[in-house]
């Protein structure tokens, strides 16, 4: 796959995680992000950084766009929180 | 809405006991939760019962809106935790019998509380209310059924801010009505069966900004011009001049008068503008002559069941059926003539009731000219289903085939109505039924064959036939059928009902043997048991009233000893031990009140 058919999220610890451009922007904070007019560095580099999201919650959002995963209780009020703000 | 990871998200954090305990010491982020989420989270967890006292501690930050209506265990101890609510906008404690005058003390000074529901909680006393006026952002007060009395009512006044107000069912007196005339934002007053007279109503002209009025059930008889008003109740009102006064006329919406007497008809509505009108209720009212009906040509939705209407006045009905969607005419001297006055003056009509009217299969043709049409009621009627023709060959036709050309049509009762097997052939090519209901002692396996062939059945209520196990194992519904209700179809077994139920499991059967329905494993959509219960109390009520009809006895009579033993493998007792599989105590009321 083409780089730029790619986008890298990077947590609050700074864990990277590149994932495909379309599945990306099914959140709206992301497609918003990515297609803003300007010289935001998210749109120029295809990279987002989420101070508030922990690379935990973040994994889960990722994986969570291609299959269906169980959610343990602990997680439930952080990843809650991040969908939220993502609006995915 | 909530997106579904979100969805997915509270549904975990509900599963049980186990997994709230997991989340619930998570002081920081439950700090930070956005309100509509900690508002969506609280709702799951009181529909999977897992809310406790100490459990709402957690969300005093967050919370803005909390429902806990008819949650019997709601006590002082809930309250002294919602009173520390910071952000609570709105709060439904309505039908929460254990919330007393006392319990409420822990709200008292709330600074973000806008709307409370105290409805029916039958133990807050006077003594309640002045907790409660002291929480002067209320804008939405709810006290209906209350134990309030006068002086209660009276206090009320100084909640300035107040723009909904529900007294229904308090002693509200001519004074006290008086005395809240200060409350000049109030938009919604509901005061029925109070004993406000026409001294007091006279009162309501200070309330500038009156669009909503219930009156129902009180003396009032003369009610002075409300410029503001949109919506009227006075049901059961002995009514003698409405609105009269000047000022502009109110742009009425709504008009409720089920059950009123008139003394002048023509007099008491004179004064009343009727071009926005879009609702009217004169059901069971002592209406006579509807001579201003004519003017209401903005109807939309005309109730005029157990009424004087009939086939000499329903022209009035015609000239504006333009715009109506729904016309409830059952128990009126209605008859298949008037029907036809009224074809082809409702193209726009959605619902039509006529059940208890007089009307026969003629009827039925009229019908199939109301093009929109999505729900029909022909419950006891004189409808056989077929018309004869005399030396026509064959000499007579299905009448049911004419429905056949309403494309819309959704739900069709035929209840206590004449038709046989034979007539119900019709009925399976209609493609857009969901919901059909029929209850004759002359049906059989033939009619539930027809009904095979119905791609979108979703609810199908056959009582009292004379279907069969063999009937019941041949039926082969649409895969959408979710309901079956064969109360009184006294020859199936309940192995044969088991066994349908085992090869259809979305489909909920009703029997008076099945007391083992299927439920939803997970219970993620069922809602809480309380509530289910009660709603399923109510309909078994309701079926209760209806006694068996006298056709089903003659039906018994049918067969002798022999014949029924040889038509049921097995037996036909009612004594079916409670306690075999994993009934639910829903299931048990269900089973007991149907029992009764």
């Amino acid at each position: 796959m083409k780089k730029e058919d790619m986008v890298k999220l990077i947590s609050a610890e700074g864990f990277e995680f590149v994932i495909d451009k379309d599945a990306a922007m099914v959140s709206q904070t992301i497609y918003n992000m990515l297609t803003s007019p300007g010289s935001f560095a998210e749109t120029q580099h295809g990279e987002v950084t989420f101070p508030e999201i922990s690379t935990t919650i973040l994994e889960k959002i990722c994986n969570g766009k291609e299959t269906e995963f169980p959610i343990e209780p602990e997680l439930t009020l952080e990843l809650m929180m991040a969908a939220n703000y993502l609006h995915t | 809405m909530e997106s579904e990871l979100v969805r997915l998200c509270i549904e975990a954090a509900c599963e049980n006991r186990e997994s709230v305990e997991k989340w619930r010491r998570q002081r920081r982020s439950l700090e930070r939760l956005p309100s509509h989420l900690a508002d969506a989270l609280l709702r799951r967890l009181i529909h999977r019962r897992l809310l406790f006292p100490s459990l709402l501690e957690v969300f005093k930050h967050s919370v803005e809106k909390i429902d806990l209506r008819g949650e019997n265990s709601v006590d002082a101890e809930w309250m002294a935790y919602l009173g520390a609510f910071r952000y609570l906008r709105s709060l439904n404690v309505a039908d929460c019998h254990k919330v007393t005058g006392s319990a409420l003390w822990p709200i008292t000074g709330m600074t973000s509380l806008k709307e409370l529901d105290l409805s029916r909680c039958m133990k807050v006393t006077d003594a309640g209310i002045r907790h409660i006026i002291s929480i002067s952002t209320l804008e939405k007060l709810y006290v209906s059924e209350t134990g309030l009395t006068t002086n209660g009512v009276t206090l009320i006044s100084s909640l300035k801010n107040l723009s909904l107000l529900d007294l229904g069912g308090l002693p509200v007196t001519d004074q006290a009505l008086s005395s809240l005339q200060v409350l000049t934002e109030l938009q919604y007053l509901d005061i029925w069966g109070s004993e406000v007279s026409n001294k007091g109503a006279a009162v309501l002209r200070k309330f500038s900004k009156l669009s909503f009025l219930n009156l129902s059930w009180t003396n009032v008889t003369k009610l002075p011009n409300l410029p503001s008003l949109k919506c009227l109740h006075m049901s059961n009102c002995t009514i003698s001049s409405l609105l009269e006064g000047d000022g502009g006329k109110p742009p009425l919406k709504k008009l409720i008068f089920s059950g009123a007497k008139f003394e002048n008809e023509a007099e008491a509505l004179m004064h009343i503008e009727t071009s926005f009108l879009s609702f009217l209720d004169a059901s069971n009212s002592s209406i006579q002559r509807f001579c201003f009906l004519p003017s209401m040509e903005a109807l939309k939705h005309l109730d005029l069941s157990w009424s004087t209407m009939g086939d000499d006045l329903v022209k009035h009905v015609a000239c504006i059926g333009a715009n109506l969607r729904n016309l409830n005419l059952s128990k009126t001297r209605v008859s298949s003539a008037g029907v036809g006055i009224l074809a082809g003056h409702l193209p726009n009509l959605e619902i039509l009731s006529l059940s208890y009217t007089p009307i026969d299969d003629v009827a039925v043709s009229y019908i199939s000219m109301m093009p929109l049409l999505r729900v029909v009621d022909l419950s006891n009627t004189n409808v056989k289903g077929f018309i004869h023709q005399e030396g026509a060959e064959p000499d007579f036709f299905l009448s049911l085939k004419a429905l056949e050309s309403l494309n819309h049509l959704e739900r069709l009762n035929l209840e206590q109505t004449h038709v046989r097997d034979a007539a119900l052939k019709p009925l399976s090519s209609f493609q857009e039924l969901r919901d059909l209901s029929l209850r004759s002692a002359s049906l059989t396996d033939v009619s539930l064959h027809y009904l095979s062939s119905l791609p979108k059945l979703t609810n199908l209520s056959i009582h009292d036939a004379v279907l069969s196990n063999n009937g019941l194992y041949l039926f082969n519904p649409s895969a959408t059928l979710k309901k079956m209700d064969l109360y009184g179809c006294w020859l199936l077994t309940e192995d044969a009902i088991l066994s349908f139920c085992k090869k259809y499991p979305q489909t909920e059967v009703r029997h008076e043997l099945v007391h083992n329905l299927p439920s939803n494993p997970n219970g993620s959509t069922s809602p809480s048991p309380s509530r289910l219960t009660s709603r399923t109390l109510l309909v078994n009520q309701k079926q209760g009233n209806i006694s068996i009809s006298p056709s089903f006895v003659d039906q018994r009579l049918k067969y002798n000893r022999e014949e029924l033993l040889a038509l049921q493998y097995s037996s036909l007792s009612l004594a079916i031990p409670l306690d075999r599989g994993s009934t639910t105590s829903q299931l048990l009321m269900n089973q007991s009140s149907s029992m009764s």
